[in-house]
């Protein structure tokens, strides 16, 4: 969160973070030319520009797959949210890792031509028919692209001025990327592997990639089922539960009949709700906890008031917020989201309706 | 084949440097209009934002150009 804009908003835990990744790449890179220079000697040895190409090809692979796993990872387990906080960096890392990669890769496949290297890597192939020579650089060139404008539009300020929804949709092309790098590697690399390593592990790395989706998509659903609702003179509201069941300073989610998910909080011994997106990147709010009064997101720690959703002075940022009440000692929580920035009022928990 | 690939990447060329021009034209003037948080921002956020001006461009150029709404205007 901040009024301004800053270049990159450092800070200690962010500048630790990247360190650390820094450092564990360059220690990666490192391993894999040592190992990979003792184990292929003699008439097998491999040229040093191949290694560094092999180096920066599977760091950046894993590095993704590290980006893709942390969001189910945190959902599972909080443990994982200080990874996912600083998420960003680690994608334009994982960028110039593989910029690094294409430019190297195209240097040393074709630039010893009489032609231009990128007329050459767009002609030089073009078996698109054919598993065994399939033009297999063409998708690393794509997916490069995509990570490109990723990588570009990282920054808070593309949030803000391409909307937040549509930044989200932009960003999830990454899955797109790392499908055709999933090609690009298996139609690549992995026809030249005789090894079993390389096979194993990229199936391995898909396989936890895409059953963690699963499970947390399965998860979720599971949590959006068990919303019932009833309408009274037109107006649905959802049941949440006894105000037992919302632990203090943390939210219970539900799903409104739409599909937007409601964050219902206890704060103080009162509860409100808001929306369960967060305005920055849509992180989940239900997810987080209440500090310093403020609904603090687990993914960024953006913070909006739990009575009106807007954040505290002299921050701008609003979200959405639900009317809630107690009837019969449940607690519920109107399905239709007030504008965001609305102020509400939050019920007692100690109530005398609670107390039904 | 080659002719299409060097047209593809002389458009793509093309494409990039009307970007880049715009792009260093747009983080220069055009930022503080479509977002004023961005007036008192430094050359750093400047040149961390170039890359994606250049990319997206005709989309900023669309907001940049389009008159903006006054905030003080009544319902």
């Amino acid at each position: 969160m901040s009024v301004g804009y800053a270049a990159i908003q450092w800070s200690k835990p962010k500048r630790r973070y990247d360190l650390i990744v820094g450092l564990a790449i360059i220690a990666y890179i490192g391993t894999f030319m040592l190992v990979s220079k003792m184990l292929w000697t003699g008439a097998s040895a491999i040229s040093d520009e191949v290694l560094i190409l092999r180096a920066l090809g599977s760091c950046g692979f894993i590095l993704l797959h590290i980006i893709l796993c942390i969001g189910p990872l945190a959902r599972f387990d909080p443990r994982w949210l200080p990874v996912l906080f600083n998420r960003r960096h680690l994608g334009v890392m994982t960028f110039f890792i593989a910029l690094a990669h294409g430019v190297i890769a195209i240097g040393y496949y074709h630039g010893f031509g009489t032609i231009n290297p990128l007329v050459s890597l767009l002609t030089s192939n073009t078996e698109f028919a054919s598993v065994q020579a399939f033009p297999y650089q063409l998708l690393g060139v794509v997916a490069l692209i995509v990570l490109f404008l990723l990588a570009a539009t990282s920054h808070d300020f593309w949030n803000k001025n391409l909307s937040a929804a549509t930044w989200k949709r932009l960003h999830m092309s990454v899955y797109g990327a790392y499908v055709l790098l999933v090609a690009h590697v298996a139609l690549g690399a992995l026809q030249n592997d005789r090894g079993l390593l390389g096979p194993i592990a990229t199936v391995l790395g898909v396989c936890t990639v895409g059953v963690l989706h699963l499970l947390a998509a399965w998860r979720e659903r599971n949590r959006d089922l068990s919303s019932p609702t009833s309408s009274v003179a037109g107006e649905e509201w959802i049941d949440v539960g006894t105000p037992a069941e919302i632990p203090d300073d943390r939210a219970r989610t539900v799903c409104a009949p739409g599909g937007e998910r409601i964050a219902i909080f206890k704060h103080n011994g009162r509860i409100s709700a808001v929306t369960n997106v967060c305005a920055h990147q849509g992180g989940p709010l239900g997810e987080g906890a209440i500090i310093d009064g403020c609904i603090t997101c687990p993914w960024h720690g953006w913070q909006y008031k739990p009575q009106d959703g807007c954040a505290p002075p002299p921050f701008q940022e609003k979200v959405a917020t639900y009317r809630v009440r107690i009837s019969a000692g449940r607690v519920q929580v109107n399905a239709r989201a007030l504008p965001p920035g609305t102020p509400t009022d939050p019920v007692s928990a100690r109530s005398e309706a609670a107390n039904v | 084949m080659q002719t299409l690939a060097e047209l593809s990447l002389l458009a793509l060329l093309a494409y990039t440097l009307v970007g880049v021009a715009f792009g260093i034209a747009f983080v220069l003037r055009g930022v503080s209009v479509i977002d004023p948080a961005a007036s008192t921002a430094g050359l750093g956020f400047k040149l961390t934002i170039l890359p994606g001006c250049a990319a997206l461009w005709p989309l900023l150029l669309v907001k940049w150009l389009r008159p903006k709404r006054s905030l003080r205007a009544g319902p």
